[in-house]
């Protein structure tokens, strides 16, 4: 797994033929072996199986959810009374009993079990937790708990491949990027929209851009879409009507709802973050209730007449943005969601945050949007892109994934038109929500949990300490390798330095010690060139924006390692040492050096 | 991905242990690659197949629940239970949410809904125009959405739309419907030009239907198109010959084309046959017309005489009426006018009497030219005449010019 910039290492076709005459006849064996199967090639056609196999499953997981809707709320739009009531306090009973004895690891959304998967368990997710995800997802969403099938989705496509790769007896380093593979699967599936999964799963699961792993996760995102489009057809998650920004002032407007999003995020994250570990804290049998009690206040919500924010709520959201809701209503709506999801989602009960958050979002961009065109009448958006633009603005402020948030707006709505004003409205929720709560959600479950995982909000955080910030100006002698060693010799009298640089011609840097031409000279080798005794291995180079632990890998092996111009090769920027690196660290640090 | 690639020497013993480890599993693969790929592609077709028929089970129940609360919807719909039908096409769309009809059912029950699901049922009905803005039924709610909204340029453009529309069933009365109510919306809007010009598109295609030709003659009348009503009302009567409508329309229209000896006619007939109070009306002002004409032919010097006399005495009452209500003007105004005209019919009211008529046949006209010009002047002053007045205005327009 190379997660970093590639070096630039110059191996000359004269070293290739030696150093592949010096490998041992296993190493040849396995090349043969490489040849006859391309780890990589096959590694991409497997992508495309763990697509299809996630989007199966996921199409599974929609029918099942909807069968637990019909058969426990009824058919109808608003269940009765009663069942409002016992169904999700009965299904939660069900879930904890299955959570605490049979899959204790499908509790959660499953995107951070699926990141830990990745960097703890080298891509182990037990297929146990897929099913348990899978049956206790759609019993919690099918009888009302306010969570969607998103994230469980993700986990269940994880944790095909994670079976799929060990049943094939994959390598640890494939094994790690087999779950980010299928979680890219599966959340495609479950949002019909590839890009915004494999967007997703590169800012939440994996944490850090990899050009490596692009490939198999775009494949398997787009063939679990495909998959999931056979058999639920290809209509977007929304039907948003035209949106049209009549005049670049509306932005302002897009600008507020920003801020009520940046807002709602942090009461939505902080209360999530606060009654999580209490209600994990309380004693152990209380763990079989949490869920029904959870599912119990849920319902009663819903019996006091709002029952648009049990299951994951997608109908409501399409007459959201057909313009159904007063804008009171919306903004209730709006609150009692994050109630009900805060409760669903503390008490334990396994699914997943997307569909809330888009919900939440819904909600409060098209109440947002009625109060402002009630002061002023001229906007021309409509309930529908106020919505459209709310949920993009959670997705930034909530999920913290304000790439993800862009795409996933365009890509449900299919709708070019809305971009400018997403982007606005996601750049103010992302900034207040991130000075409301500094930790993304899904890093504080995770720290919650006693995991720490990388970021990648934490990452764009960080200040990168780069080769140009440690090297040093070039005060050792630079040789020709054309130069006779005689010559050479003479030329370094006066240099105090050990280590001298030669430049390779046409291209290329080696190093030599002051003592090894002397000895070449003693032994009478001196009318050779520099070039025909120098070890064959050329000297790597760096770039002076290279980051420092780039150098890392060659300072220990090498005195010396050329910094050179990305424009000529040949043209030197600096050197740098061991003792550079670490002076540059110490000084990061703030230590004496 | 892919370290192996990158030979350069610090993991150079890095990857000779990688290599040597997962040699292992490349003999593995290398052996049965081709197996792992067909077993796959067996198992993914097998998953297909399950699937498959998972898929057709789930999508059958589900669409027998939407079609069964799409029933329930329509039924509620025709039944004018509105709340109980949107409620209806909703939970049909929770199964089958893209469905164009269920759509459409709801969208409709929303907009009958009256002003609060307006709104709503627009948006669907937009949604639906952008997958079939060839639809008939939805440039037609759109156009009624958008009329009562007092949008005519976006009204007119879906009626326009949905005349020249793709409709399901019975596509030439729908199109008919649709100009009708586009002629009628323009007439609301006074734009009675189109609206004529819409009407006359339609008279050239009506179907033989009474009812329909009365309604078309009905809207030619509101746009002071009198010909054209008179001739669509006499179509309507000529397939329905005890039509009383047809025959009051007619009245109505030769009424305000002058003829007034058809309009008494059908007038007659119709009101014999029960027509409403306002043929009734009409037919008495008819009557009056008839009757205080002094220059119908064929009516002895006597009866001339007794006619002029009456009419004159009308008109003077009528202006003195005028005079008392109006109060003093500047010289030129309009009250002036009349105060010339009570002088002048003052100095001519000493003629007319039976036996001054009758000695001076030449003072018919005289009389009868400052009556016309009393109840012309009185009418634009004192407002609309009626009854006798009204009659003798009718008799002025009926001679202007002779």
């Amino acid at each position: 797994m190379t997660w970093l910039p590639k070096p630039s290492v110059v191996t000359t076709p004269r070293n290739a033929e030696i150093e592949s005459a010096a490998l041992p006849s296993k190493s040849i064996s396995a090349s043969l072996l490489r040849s006859v199967f391309r780890e990589d090639r096959f590694f991409l056609v497997l992508s495309v199986f763990i697509g299809i196999f996630s989007g199966l499953a996921v199409v599974c997981f929609r029918f099942a959810i909807e069968w637990c809707r019909v058969h426990l709320l009824g058919s109808e739009l608003v269940a009765s009374p009663t069942r409002l009531l016992l169904a999700p306090s009965l299904a939660g009973l069900v879930i904890a009993v299955l959570v605490i004895h049979v899959f204790p690891l499908a509790r959660g959304s499953g995107v951070n079990q699926t990141k830990a998967a990745l960097y703890i368990y080298n891509g182990y997710i037990p297929f146990r937790t897929a099913i348990g995800k899978f049956i206790t997802s759609a019993l919690a969403i099918g009888s009302g708990h306010s969570l969607g099938p998103e994230d469980p989705s993700l986990q269940i496509g994880a944790g095909l491949a994670s079976v799929l790769g060990r049943r094939l007896h994959l390598p640890r380093e494939r094994m790690r990027l087999i779950a980010p593979v299928g979680a890219a699967a599966g959340l495609a599936a479950a949002f019909n929209a590839p890009i915004s999964a494999v967007l997703f799963v590169i800012e939440e699961v994996i944490g850090r851009w990899s050009a490596g792993i692009l490939g198999s996760v775009v494949l398997s995102a787009v063939s679990s879409v495909v998959v999931m489009r056979w058999f639920l057809g290809s209509e977007p998650l929304f039907r948003i009507p035209r949106v049209a920004l009549v005049r670049p002032g509306e932005l302002i407007a897009y600008a507020v709802l920003g801020i009520a999003g940046g807002l709602a995020s942090g009461v939505f994250s902080s209360s999530i973050a606060i009654l999580r570990p209490r209600l994990k804290a309380l004693p152990k049998w209380t763990q079989y209730c949490q869920p029904a009690i959870a599912g119990l206040m849920i319902g009663l919500i819903g019996v006091l007449g709002f029952p648009q924010v049990m299951g994951a709520g997608y109908e409501f959201i399409d007459q959201a943005i057909h313009g159904q809701f007063t804008w009171q209503v919306l903004g209730i709506l709006a609150g009692l969601k994050i109630v009900a999801t805060t409760l669903s989602f503390a008490s334990g009960t396994p699914g997943g945050m997307f569909a809330p958050t888009l919900f939440i979002g819904a909600m409060l961009g098209a109440a947002v949007g009625g109060v402002e065109q009630m002061f002023f009448p001229h906007l021309s958006g409509s309930a529908g892109t106020y919505a459209l633009v709310g949920m993009g603005v959670l997705f930034a402020g909530f999920l913290r994934a304000p790439m993800t948030s862009v795409f996933m707006a365009l890509e449900v709505s299919g709708n070019y038109s809305i971009i400018l004003p997403v982007i606005v409205a996601n750049t103010f929720a992302y900034v207040i929500s991130r000075a409301l709560q500094p930790v993304p959600i899904f890093d504080l479950l995770t720290r919650q949990e006693g995991l720490e995982l990388p970021s990648m909000e934490e990452q764009r955080e960080e200040s990168i300490v780069r080769v140009e910030d440690a090297m040093r100006p070039v005060t050792v002698p630079v040789l020709s390798d054309e130069e006779p060693l005689d010559r050479v010799l003479r030329q370094i009298e006066d240099s105090l330095s050990d280590n001298l640089l030669v430049s390779l011609s046409p291209v290329g840097w080696n190093v030599i010690t002051r003592q090894e031409i002397k000895t070449m000279v003693g032994e009478g080798k001196g009318t050779l060139s520099l070039r025909s005794v120098l070890p064959i291995r050329q000297l790597p180079h760096l770039h002076p924006d290279h980051p420092l632990e780039v150098a890392l890998r060659y300072v220990n092996q090498w005195p010396l390692v050329p910094v050179v111009s990305r424009a000529n090769f040949s043209k030197l920027e600096g050197i740098i040492s061991r003792e550079d690196v670490l002076n540059a660290y110490h000084a990061v640090d703030g230590e004496p050096a | 991905m892919g370290s192996r690639k990158f030979d350069y020497p610090v993991r150079e013993s890095c990857n000779n242990m990688a290599t040597s480890n997962s040699d292992r599993s490349l003999r593995w693969y290398a052996a049965r690659e081709p197996i792992v790929l067909g077993v796959l592609t067996l198992l993914a077709i097998a998953g297909f197949a399950g699937v498959s028929a998972l898929s057709r089970l789930f999508h059958r129940q589900q669409q027998a629940r939407a079609t069964r609360w799409y029933n329930r919807g329509t039924a509620d719909l025709t039944a004018g239970s509105l709340r109980r039908a949107v409620a209806d096409f909703r939970t049909a769309m929770l199964f089958s949410r893209d469905n164009y009809s269920y759509q459409l059912g709801l969208a409709e029950a929303l907009a009958a809904q009256g002003s609060a699901g307006k709104q709503e049922a627009y948006v669907y009905l937009l949604d639906l125009w952008e997958r079939e803005p060839e639809n008939g039924t939805v440039n037609l709610a759109l156009a009624r959405i958008l009329a009562e909204k007092g949008d005519k340029d976006e009204a007119l453009r879906y009626y326009h739309n949905a005349i020249y529309a793709l409709w399901k069933d019975n596509p030439d009365a729908e199109r008919r419907g649709a100009r009708l109510e586009l002629a009628e919306f323009l007439l609301h809007e006074n734009a009675i030009t189109q609206a004529q010009a819409e009407l006359i598109a339609l008279s050239g295609d009506l179907p033989d239907d009474p009812a329909l030709h009365i309604r078309v003659g009905d809207l030619f009348m509101q746009t002071q198109d009198n010909v054209h009503a008179l001739a669509e009302y006499r179509q309507g009567l000529r397939m329905d010959h005890q039509n009383s409508k047809a025959m009051a329309g007619i009245g109505k229209a030769a009424f305000e084309l002058g003829n007034y000896s058809l309009s008494q006619r059908y007038l007659q007939e119709a009101v014999a046959r029960g027509a409403d109070s306002q043929s009734t009306q009409l037919l008495d002002t008819v009557n009056m017309v008839r009757r205080m004409d002094p220059f119908q032919r064929k009516i002895p010097a006597s009866q001339r005489a007794r006619i002029v006399v009456g009419a004159f005495g009308t008109a003077g009452r009528r202006l003195q009426d005028c005079v008392s209500r109006a109060k003093p003007q500047a010289t030129g105004s309009p009250a002036n006018n009349e105060q010339t005209l009570s002088a002048q019919w003052s100095v001519l009211k000493p003629k007319i009497t039976g036996a001054g008529l009758r000695r001076d046949p030449d003072a018919v006209e005289s009389a009868m030219d400052l009556v016309f010009a009393i109840e012309r002047d009185t009418s634009s002053e004192c407002g609309a005449p009626t009854g006798a007045d009204l009659a003798l205005l009718l008799i002025s327009q009926l001679h202007e010019g002779n």
